[in-house]
């Protein structure tokens, strides 16, 4: 006798999955065909009871039953989730709301969430966080504020839950809350943390974002400190700058971190999450077949799998091409589990090298598009 | 077909352009001003343009066939829609044309050539000569040729000597037709220059700007602020920033005219370069109340860009401006499964053209290469309050209304702050003697000398 499938069912059934894949114990078949169903039972529960994903479904004539496989369950994309309340959540049962960090005077994404919803979340950070950057015990230096300051921001909390988790006794977070809803970084003190880190010898993980580091970065130069961050230290980086510091080419904030905080390339780790998301992908630096050229392909976790598809035709474009970053996160229970981002990237195997944003770049003619 | 070395943007890719090269060629164009411009008459340069434009419009005409052959690697525009873009202003440029824009700017044919007197100004006891920039610069921005090839009749015409610098990457036509211009008169191609370098290199614009009478640049507000900073305070300095334009149909032109006809030409205007010029349309407004609701126009809109892309591909796109159109696609396609008042159109298996429907008036900035709104509006009125975010940005208005109505229509509408008003269909085609941005182009560009007599 089968049990009714219900949101509930079916994250009972994920965090096994989840840990199945986290002690290997799955072979990859084995790992292919759960993802199948997972999805599959996903997908029938989403189209059922997120109201807003059944009406895009209905436009589109899909059924749950027209479903065979994860990949071709329709993605929604992120735009949707300013416009719409993409959950399955009833109003009442929403406890917390993550926004997207997008430029002043732009609607955010929301992404709904539960105390369950929220559990999966974290049943998802921390294993694959763990592979990719953690080690217990160490000194966290978070370059955010806490998420009881943020608590509409899925990097406070996620940075929250790592802390929690990791190393809970020594865990800073640097960042403040202006009134005006920017953040600021204590940048004397979160310095002062460093050095104590050094002169004790004991690493450290130091996280952040692009534009968090850049500032730091920018004081360590100007007060002409150059730091050197013990051995075993890491840093992660992640998001953009949406114009809270001047902008970097992320080999050229590599290479300063590297100068600055005394961080080696291979212990720098980026980070590719959205708030639209429960799942992350880390990237590492990857020698490829082309000798000497290096490069950071980002993979999600087996739980979470991506697409890179043609804008032209929607099919995933082979390896090496270019194209749009959809992805497939069975984490994403109460909202929809396939995503389509705005973001573009480059297929390389089951991972993809990040573009970034796809931006009306180039001004054309006359056309204004800056307005 | 092997260009010889005549231009700065003939040297090969790996040349480096210096601020001393550029100071040469000035003093060389100036000097060559001086020796083969001068002396010229308005009617020689006449023929020599109209005759130019005559060959371009030959099939076989050695230029025009390695711009449609080369052209789509080189421009990222299909071979016909160059071909569509190029015949429209060459077309265009008629000796009858240019007289025309010589009596509409300076009030007569010779008046470049000695002083004149038209019969109002002879009643006055006057007479003017109207004396063009010794050394005319172009700082040119953009896909689309025309404006590039627009400016440099223009020096023709004043006897200028004129340096282009195009963006980099938009060099091949405006060299083309100099090219054309060179093989026609190569007394007159040696006081021309076309070159391309990155905007904002100091070095090599110091040098040129310190040599120029007159600096014309189109840009974005930015680009021409910097640009203003670099030109001496005694320089003419023209500057034609960024425009938007959008398509009008009133509810009577859809009941009178044939519908059909309507909807080809609005399809034309998206169409035509593929619709990255500043006088391509982002919207179509559609009267409520004509004999086919501003929906059902958009869907048969749909399907005459279907049509169009048999004939007159869109160009191929690099992958960021594909997947702007193909997020715009998917947002909208969320929206419209939630409300009727969105419908949305795409092409298959491609981004070739894109049409949103929306009840909602609220004008919006398309991501262009054949991506178009068509929006419902009760009346003109409504239209202008829903552009209230581009009022003073907007360039063309391509209009479908009839004859009793449109009077009304164009004054509402040049008071509001439009600058041109042409029919639909033609939005990419202005005529030699536009007004660019509201402003005599030939006119802007000389000097006078009054003589009372």
């Amino acid at each position: 006798m089968t049990e009714r499938l219900t949101f509930s069912t079916y994250a009972a059934r994920l965090r096994d999955f989840i840990r199945q894949n986290s002690s290997g114990e799955l072979t990859a078949s084995n790992a292919e065909e759960q993802f199948q169903e997972l999805a599959t039972q996903l997908f029938g529960l989403q189209r059922e009871g997120n109201p807003a994903y059944r009406t895009f479904c209905q436009a589109r004539k899909v059924t749950a039953e027209s479903v065979a496989d994860w990949r071709s369950i329709p993605a929604v994309a992120t735009a949707a989730f300013k416009e719409f309340e993409v959950t399955s959540l009833p109003e009442a049962e929403r406890t917390r709301v993550f926004h997207s960090s997008g430029t002043t005077g732009e609607r955010p994404s929301r992404h709904f969430h539960n105390a369950e919803s929220l559990a999966i979340y974290e049943a998802s950070l921390l294993p694959w966080f763990e592979t990719h950057v953690g080690a217990r015990g160490l000194r966290f230096i978070m370059l955010t504020p806490t998420a009881e300051q943020a608590p509409h921001s899925s990097l406070a909390h996620m940075f929250d839950a790592v802390g929690r988790k990791f190393a809970a006794a020594d865990t800073f977070f640097m960042g403040r809350v202006e009134g005006d809803g920017s953040w600021t970084l204590d940048l004397e003190r979160t310095v002062e943390l460093l050095r104590e880190a050094i002169t004790v010898k004991r690493p450290v993980r130091l996280l952040g974002t692009a534009f968090s580091f850049v500032h730091l970065l920018d004081y360590l130069a100007e007060v002409g400190e150059r730091l050197h961050l013990p051995i075993g230290s890491r840093v992660l980086e992640t998001g953009g700058y949406k114009g809270r510091s001047r902008s970097l080419p992320k080999a050229e904030l590599h290479s300063l971190i590297t100068q600055w905080l005394g961080v080696a390339a291979q212990n720098i780790v980026c980070e590719y999450g959205m708030s639209e998301l429960s799942s992350q992908a880390y990237d590492r630096e990857v020698l490829s077949a082309e000798r000497g050229v290096q490069r950071r392909v980002f993979q999600f976790p087996p739980w979470a799998r991506v697409q890179v598809v043609s804008p032209e035709t929607g099919r995933e474009v082979g390896e090496g091409e270019t194209g749009l970053i959809r992805v497939f996160d069975l984490a994403n229970v109460r909202s929809v589990m396939a995503i389509q981002t705005e973001d573009l990237g480059i297929r390389r195997g089951s991972g993809f090298e990040l573009i970034g944003r796809a931006t009306l770049a180039e001004p054309r003619g006359c056309s204004l598009m800056s307005v | 077909m092997n260009l010889p070395n005549y231009f700065l943007a003939d040297l090969p890719p790996e040349a480096v352009l210096t601020g001393t090269m550029i100071e040469e060629t000035c003093q060389a164009l100036k000097r060559n001003r001086e020796t083969y411009m001068v002396q010229r008459t308005t009617a020689s340069l006449i023929r020599l343009l109209s005759g130019t434009a005559e060959n371009w419009l030959e099939a076989d005409y050695p230029f025009r066939k390695y711009a449609l052959e080369q052209g789509p690697k080189e421009t990222g525009f299909s071979a016909a829609t160059l071909a569509a873009g190029l015949d429209g202003f060459f077309r265009e440029l008629t000796g009858e044309n240019l007289q025309a824009l010589l009596v509409q700017d300076i009030g007569h044919l010779q008046r470049l050539d000695s002083p004149v007197a038209s019969t109002a100004e002879q009643k006055l006891q006057r007479a003017a000569l109207a004396s063009g920039p010794e050394f005319l610069v172009h700082i040119t921005a953009g896909r689309i040729p025309n404006p590039t090839f627009m400016s440099i009749v223009l020096g023709v015409l004043t006897r200028s000597a004129q340096f282009v610098k195009c963006s980099s990457g938009a060099t091949f036509l405006p060299r083309l037709f100099a090219h054309s211009l060179y093989a026609a008169d190569p007394k007159l191609g040696a006081c021309l220059e076309v070159a391309s370098w990155r905007g904002g290199s100091a070095h090599l614009e110091t040098a040129l700007f310190k040599e120029a009478d007159c600096v014309t640049a189109t840009g974005s507000d930015e680009t021409l602020a910097a640009i203003r900073r670099q030109v001496p305070a005694r320089t003419r300095f023209l500057a034609y920033g960024h425009r938007v334009s959008f398509a009008y149909i009133t509810q009577e032109a859809l009941s009178g005219f044939s519908p059909k006809k309507i909807v080809a030409a609005a399809a034309a205007d998206v169409v035509a370069w593929d619709q990255v010029g500043c006088l391509s349309p982002h919207v179509i407004y559609v009267e409520n109340g004509g004999a086919i609701s501003p929906e059902l126009f958009a869907e048969q809109l749909a399907g005459e860009l279907g049509r169009r892309e048999q004939a007159e591909p869109r160009g191929e796109l690099p992958a960021e401006s594909a997947a702007v159109i193909a997020s715009k696609r998917a947002f909208y396609e969320i929206r419209a499964a939630h409300s009727p008042e969105t419908r949305h159109w795409c092409s298959e298996n491609s981004t070739a053209w894109t049409v949103i429907y929306e009840a909602d008036p609220m004008f919006q900035l398309s991501c262009l290469n054949r991506f178009i709104y068509v929006k419902g509006v009760g009346n003109l009125t409504e239209a202008l309050q829903s552009a209230d975010s581009v009022r003073g940005s907007v360039s063309t208005v391509g209009l479908a209304a009839t004859e009793e109505k449109s009077t009304e229509l164009v004054t509402q509408l040049g008071h509001w702050g439009v600058t041109r008003v042409c029919p639909l269909g033609r939005m990419q085609s202005p005529p030699l003697t536009w007004r660019h941005d509201g402003r005599p182009s030939l006119g802007d560009l000389v000097t006078w000398t009054d003589w009372e007599q």
